[in-house]
């Protein structure tokens, strides 16, 4: 009888499987047992409605904000659109505790907007706690998204459909109608779907923009469970309850929305004919007014930041970068080996072995992970480590692995299509000629994947770097995020710190993003 | 009759000058190298391109100011002819009203014209759901549907095998045989319109190098590059 060992993706895909699974017996056994759910069901009744309310509310105004955005800028030239295109990138990689600087920045008490109808003699003041602060948040980071995705989704729209519109006298309704809704109705369910699951999950924003234990999502109740309460039962119940509605809503998503593929197209600059509508132009100047007005300022806050740069630059700040840096490469490490195993897994499943269902395991896998509510899963690790050694150093280790799998979507996009691509054309090769295991990656797999890779390293890189979860649970003197920092210098409402910090924040995630999209697209 | 004079366009990298008469009724073959103008040239005529300088009438009719819609021009392309979510029937129904509010004589038009390039019953079918052939012949339909007197087909067979193509070449023979249109069509070889092409213009560095019948331009001391032509596409 002839053993033969397991793929090396298998292996991963079990040990990512065995961690989450031990991390969740471990803390619904901590103490016993776990209370009952009912104990729990009226807090648990007001977290959910909480939850899904804004998530509903923030999905449809950043999809309102989005599309429109979006129609204006795919119909129109203008001197600086790139600018604002650039700006709508920005914000996607704007991490989220940045966001809540910016909204604080804007819309707070001492605000820009404060100090402007101060200056008007109106002193009254408002509060951006609870709704408006949340959703101002949320819509600033997820509006752009949703415009560039549905840009990118309105620029593969072939020319020669926009030549035919023309040609044809379609009027604006009809363009409408025939071109910008079937790359709405493709796009948008999917966006849709990603946006709400996103905000269903908010931590950051709910946490710091709440404003009360009676707004928060089931993230951040999972983190008072754990950080104020010591709940571990009340944490393993809330985190089934957010694991099982994140993966349908992630299982809903990739069977029922997987984009079709585009296929080739003439790319050329091609102006749309309903460019010329009178009462379009009109429309398409309040959209681009009102979109500046609310993305603008927001984006722009940051930039105060340089004022105080050098004041803030000393120990405690170099410190943070120094170990947001080391925990950002190591959970960057971490992501992209990861994702190679499990898409070389998922492409020996697929072409060599020739069954597509056990690779789609290993495609929806990575996805899986997003659904893991991050805190709990923490929180079980760290009973675990409890029992194995010292506790004090589980936030070094817990910090870059649950960075490091959150990473793991991101970077299998990165590689997963390459290695499919590189196996189809040369594969029958590589085989005929017995090249396997490290010569086959050498030889074969490397010079196709190494920009890929640094692409997902990059964004991943990003991701870790500007993230504000985990390190709420493990911050403290002795370790000390830039993120951390941040959300310590706005909890004393030392705006212009905060400003410097957000701005380092921001500058090394986009030239991180900058980096990984020039990488991923190089060789195209 | 079509007429094109120094018509003359201008980008950072290229400069295309057509001068090319096309009688009315006439099927004019445009051949030549890839990246020549061919297509340059049927956009211009479409609408798409404006050029800087020069005349550009048909049938005495000034098209220059006239938008893409208002131009008596139908054109097909290689590719991307048919909005995937539309059936047949409704991509051919664009032809004559885009807001595909057709009367019930238009419908029995829309039937008719499927039926004549012989897709008859497969007026439900989406796009997604035919074949090369099939799609481009809808397209057909919808040019012809649409009555415009010019019809102007952009290497409308090139990705169809070489049997498909030359049925499908003989299909707009056979149809603009039966009605009062004049086209243009480009394509990579000559020899499959040889004999059903009235004329044949060869076009290269954005210019009309040389127009007249088919077995002439094929004979002339063009032959060479002609065949470079093919070779190269």
């Amino acid at each position: 009888m002839v053993l033969t060992l397991p793929h090396p993706g298998s292996l991963v895909a079990f040990a990512i499987l065995g961690l989450v699974a031990g991390g969740f017996i471990a803390l619904a056994t901590v103490d016993g047992g776990t209370p009952a759910l009912l104990s729990i069901g009226p807090y648990l009744g007001r977290v959910l409605a909480f939850s899904v309310i804004q998530a509903l509310l923030s999905t449809l105004l950043s999809l309102v904000l989005g599309i429109g955005l979006a129609l204006a800028l795919a119909r129109r030239r203008f001197p600086g659109r790139d600018v604002v295109l650039a700006i709508l990138g920005t914000t996607m990689v704007m991490p989220t505790i940045v966001a809540v600087f910016a909204v604080f920045a804007v819309y707070g008490r001492s605000g820009w907007i404060a100090e402007g109808l101060a200056f008007l003699g109106w002193t009254e003041g408002f509060s951006i706690f609870g709704y408006p602060g949340i959703l101002i948040a949320h819509v600033f980071l997820n509006g752009p998204f949703v415009a560039r995705i549905t840009l990118d989704g309105l620029n593969q729209v072939p020319a020669e459909h926009w030549r035919l519109a023309g040609a044809l006298g379609f009027t604006p309704a009809q363009i409408f109608r025939h071109l910008d809704w079937p790359v709405l109705r493709a796009e948008l369910p999917g966006v849709a779907g990603l946006i709400f699951l996103m905000c269903f999950k908010s931590f950051a924003i709910v946490l710091a923009l709440g404003g009360g234990p009676s707004r928060s999502t089931l993230e951040v109740a999972i983190f008072e469970a754990l950080k104020i309460d010591l709940d571990f039962g009340r944490v393993a119940w809330l985190a089934l309850i957010q694991l099982a509605i994140c993966l349908s809503m992630t299982a809903l998503l990739h069977w029922a929305f997987t984009r079709p593929p585009v296929g080739h197209t003439i790319r050329s600059l091609v102006h749309r004919p309903d460019a010329k509508n009178g009462r379009l132009k009109v429309l398409d100047a309040v959209v681009l007014t009102v979109s500046a007005l609310f993305i603008g300022p927001l984006a722009f806050s940051v930039l105060t930041g340089f004022r105080t740069l050098l004041a803030v630059i000393d120990a405690d700040l170099l410190r943070a970068f120094v170990t947001s840096l080391t925990i950002a490469s190591a959970a960057a490490i971490l992501a992209c080996l990861l994702a190679y195993a499990l898409a070389s897994a998922a492409r020996r499943r697929r072409i060599v072995l020739r069954s597509p269902r056990m690779a789609a395991f290993y495609d929806i896998l990575p996805d899986a992970l997003l659904a893991v509510p991050p805190f709990a899963l923490t929180a079980g690790l760290f009973l675990l480590i409890r029992r194995l050694g010292d506790p004090s150093t589980a936030g070094f280790i817990l910090l870059p692995l649950i960075n490091g799998l959150a990473a793991v979507p991101f970077a299998y996009r990165y590689v997963a299509p390459h290695l499919l691509t590189t196996e189809e054309r040369y594969g029958r090769v590589a085989a005929s000629l017995g090249l396997t295991g490290w010569s086959k990656l050498t030889i074969m797999d490397w010079p196709v994947l190494k920009k890929p890779l640094a692409a997902g390293f990059a964004l991943a890189m990003a991701l870790s770097f500007g993230d504000f979860g985990i390190i709420a649970l493990f911050g403290g003197t002795e370790l000390v995020t830039l993120p951390y920092l941040l959300y310590e210098r706005l909890g004393a409402y030392r705006l212009d710190e905060a400003s410097s910090i957000g701005l380092v924040i921001v500058l090394f995630a986009i030239l991180l993003a900058h980096v990984s999209g020039r990488l991923s697209h190089a060789g195209d | 009759m079509l007429v094109i004079e120094n018509c003359r366009l201008t980008w950072p990298d290229f400069t295309a000058d057509y001068t090319l008469t096309v009688p009315a009724g006439h099927l004019c073959a445009v051949i030549g190298p890839s990246g020549g103008g061919k297509t340059t040239l049927l956009h211009m005529i479409a609408g798409f391109e404006v050029p800087e300088s020069g005349t550009l009438t048909f049938d005495g009719q000034n098209l220059l100011p006239l938008e893409p819609a208002k131009r008596p021009a139908a054109i097909v392309f290689q590719d991307h002819n048919l909005f995937p979510h539309l059936s047949a029937a409704q991509n051919v129904a664009l032809g004559l009203r885009p807001s595909l509010r057709l009367s019930a004589d238009e419908k029995r038009l829309v039937s008719e014209m499927l039926d004549a390039v012989g897709l008859g019953g497969f007026e439900e079918r989406r796009p997604g759901e035919m074949s090369g052939g099939q799609r481009q012949r809808v397209a057909l339909a919808r040019a012809l549907v649409s009555g415009r007197p010019l019809i102007l087909l952009d290497e409308p067979f090139s990705s169809l095998d070489p049997s498909l193509r030359r049925d499908m070449i003989l299909l707009v023979d056979e149809l603009r045989r039966k009605r009062p249109v004049t086209i243009l069509m480009t394509i990579h070889t000559p020899e499959d319109v040889a004999d059903v092409a009235d004329q044949m213009a060869f076009v290269a560095d954005g210019r009309v190098v040389a127009s007249g019948k088919p077995a002439d331009i094929l004979s002339s001391a063009l032959a060479p590059r002609i065949a470079a032509a093919v070779s190269d596409s």
